[in-house]
C-alpha cells in the first residue's frame, strides 16, 4: 500500500519531484517559518489534523460539538472500519521489520517462512470500538478484508526483501529493513508550533524522499489533500527540511480484491495556505465556542447526527 | 453573470491585505498617493520602455514578439487587467510581469502572474501554461508554470473579493503588521500601529 509501483516512482521522481523542486514554495508558507504569520497561531487551540482537514460536516459543527459541547460519540461504522485496516498494514509492517531483525540476514530464509505463516491482525487486538456482535455480515466482511490486505502486503514485502537480498551480499539486518521497508508507520509528530496537537500521527513517512502518506478506505474528497499537506507542515516545523509531496492511498475491496488508486501530489502554496486558513477558522470557532449553525445537508452517517437533527 | 469586474491589481491587494478592497469598493476613500509612489510608477513605465531594446535571452527564448500593456477583460471571470508585457511565440504565449524588486517570489506576485494566464488565455482562446515574473533590478526572469491548483486557487479568491465587497465585511488587519506601516490606508484603519 506504502510503497509505489514502477510507474509511480516514474511520476514521483521524472514528474512530480523536479516540478515540485522547480516551482518552489513561498518561503513564509515553509513549516519552518512557524513564528511568523501566516503559520503562527492566533488561538490557544491545539487542533488534530483531522480536525481541520475535515470537511465531512460542512459547516464544521462536529468540531463544535466536540471541542466546546464536550458531546463524545461512538465512530461510524466506516470509521471503526478504517481504523482496523490501517491497523492491520502497521500490525504487518512492524512485524515484518522485527522478523528481520530477529532473524538476522543469514537466516534469510526464516524470515521468509515467518512471514508467509503471519496470521493476520488478530481481532483480540483490534481497537475496542468495533462490537463483533452488532452486525455479523458486516464483522466478517471485515474479517475476509483484513486477511486479503494481509496477504497482498505479505507478498510484497517478501518480493522486495528478496530483491533486495540478492542484490546486496554484505546486506546486514538494519540496511536490510531501511532498503526494503523504507517507510515509518504511524509516525508521531508534535504539531504544538503550528497550533496543532502535540500528539499527531501520521499513516505513514517514505523515505529517503519524504513523502507523507495517507491511507483511505472511503471515496475520495477535494479535502483529503489537507491532511498530507498538515503533516508536511509539522515535519518542516519540526525538522527544517522541505517536505513537498503527499500522496493519498484509496483502497477499496471489490469482492475479495483489493483495488488500490494513489493521489501523488505536490503540497503547494495554494494547500498550505488554505490550511492554515482553516486552521485558524477552526480554532476560532473554538475559542469564541462559536456555533456554526447545522448544515443544509448532512451524511446520516455522522456520528453527531442524533445531535443536530 | 458578471455585475462588476475585478481587476488583476484588485487581486495581488487581496493577498495583501483585504482592507485594501474595502477601502477601494465598500468604503471608498481618498488615498494619499505619496511622491514616492508616483515616482516608482515613471520609474517602472521606464524600466519596461528600456526593457523593449533588450533580448529575449533572460526569457531563454530564442524569438518571440514582445507586445506591451494589453488591456485584458474576461466576461466569464469578471476581471480584467492590463498586462506589462507578453511574449508571442510559435510555441505559445507568455505573460511577462515587471517587478522592482530583489526580494523572492511572494505569493501576491505568483497569484497576480496566474490571473494574467488566465486572462491571456481568454484573449487568444489557447491555453497558456505559464509566464514570467521579470525582476528589473537584476534584469533576470523567473518561469512560473500555472498549476490547476493555482488556477482553481485565483478562482476561490476572485469569489472571496466579491463576497467581501457583496457582504460590506470589514476584515481583519492582516497578521504582518510591518505591511502596515509603509501602508496609504493606514490612517483609515484605526487599529493599526
Amino acid at each position: 500500500m506504502y510503497f509505489f509501483t514502477d510507474e509511480e516512482k516514474k511520476n514521483l521522481y521524472r514528474g512530480l519531484l523536479p516540478k515540485a523542486r522547480e516551482m518552489g514554495v513561498a518561503d513564509e508558507l515553509r513549516g519552518w517559518n512557524w513564528p511568523f504569520p501566516p503559520l503562527s497561531p492566533i488561538y490557544d487551540i491545539l487542533l488534530a489534523i483531522y480536525e481541520v482537514a475535515g470537511a465531512y460536516c460542512p459547516t464544521g459543527r462536529d468540531l463544535y460539538l466536540r471541542r466546546v459541547k464536550g458531546i463524545k460519540t461512538r465512530p461510524n461504522l466506516a470509521m471503526q472500519k478504517g481504523t482496523v485496516l490501517h491497523g492491520a498494514l502497521v500490525h504487518l509492517i512492524v512485524a515484518a521489520k522485527r522478523i528481520i531483525y530477529e532473524e538476522g540476514v543469514a537466516n534469510y530464509q526464516k524470515i521468509v517462512t515467518r512471514l508467509n505463516e503471519l496470521p493476520p491482525y488478530p481481532p483480540e487486538c483490534w481497537p475496542g470500538e468495533v462490537d463483533t456482535g452488532e452486525d455479523p455480515e458486516n464483522y466478517a466482511r471485515l474479517l475476509r478484508n483484513v486477511k486479503v490486505l494481509t496477504d497482498f502486503e505479505k507478498s510484497r514485502l517478501i518480493a522486495r526483501i528478496q530483491e533486495i537480498l540478492v542484490k546486496q551480499p554484505y546486506i546486514g539486518e538494519d540496511s536490510l529493513v531501511s532498503l526494503a521497508i523504507p517507510v515509518v508507520v504511524e509516525q508521531k509528530l508534535d504539531g504544538s508550533f503550528l497550533g496543532l496537537s502535540p500528539n499527531l500521527s501520521t499513516d505513514a513517512v517514505t523515505y529517503p524522499e519524504p513523502v507523507i502518506v495517507d491511507l483511505k478506505f472511503g471515496r475520495p474528497q477535494p479535502f483529503h489533500r489537507l491532511n498530507t499537506t498538515g503533516y508536511a507542515l509539522v515535519m518542516e516545523s519540526l525538522y527544517e527540511f522541505p517536505v513537498n509531496l503527499g500522496c493519498l492511498v484509496y483502497a477499496e475491496f471489490k469482492d475479495d480484491r483489493l483495488l488500490v488508486r494513489k493521489d501523488l501530489h505536490i503540497i503547494s502554496d495554494e494547500l498550505r495556505q488554505r490550511f492554515c486558513e482553516i486552521r485558524d477558522e477552526k480554532a476560532r470557532l473554538v475559542a469564541e465556542e462559536i456555533d456554526p449553525g447545522v448544515p443544509e445537508n448532512c451524511p446520516a452517517s455522522c456520528p453527531y447526527f442524533p445531535f443536530c437533527r | 453573470m458578471v455585475v462588476f469586474y475585478l481587476t488583476v491589481t484588485d487581486l495581488k491587494q487581496f493577498f495583501y491585505c483585504p482592507r485594501i478592497i474595502y477601502f477601494t469598493y465598500v468604503l471608498p476613500v481618498e488615498r494619499k498617493v505619496t511622491a514616492k509612489m508616483q515616482e516608482g510608477a515613471l520609474a517602472h513605465l521606464e524600466a519596461v520602455r528600456l526593457e523593449g531594446r533588450r533580448s529575449l535571452k533572460a526569457f531563454k527564448l530564442e524569438e518571440g514578439q514582445r507586445i506591451f500593456r494589453t488591456p485584458l477583460v474576461s466576461d466569464r471571470l469578471g476581471l480584467a487587467g492590463i498586462l506589462d508585457m507578453h511574449i508571442v511565440t510559435p510555441a505559445g504565449c507568455f505573460p511577462v510581469e515587471f517587478k522592482d524588486t530583489n526580494r523572492p517570489l511572494s505569493v501576491n506576485h505568483k497569484y497576480q502572474l496566474a490571473a494574467y494566464v488566465l486572462l491571456l488565455e481568454e484573449h487568444y482562446g489557447k491555453p497558456v501554461r505559464g509566464g514570467f515574473i521579470y525582476y528589473l533590478p537584476r534584469k533576470t526572469a523567473r518561469y512560473i508554470e500555472v498549476t490547476p491548483g493555482m488556477r482553481v486557487h485565483v478562482k476561490d479568491k476572485l469569489k472571496k473579493i466579491r463576497s467581501l465587497i457583496e457582504r460590506q465585511i470589514f476584515p481583519e488587519a492582516p497578521r504582518r503588521r510591518g505591511r502596515c506601516v509603509d501602508c496609504e490606508y493606514k490612517n483609515f484603519c484605526g487599529d493599526v500601529g
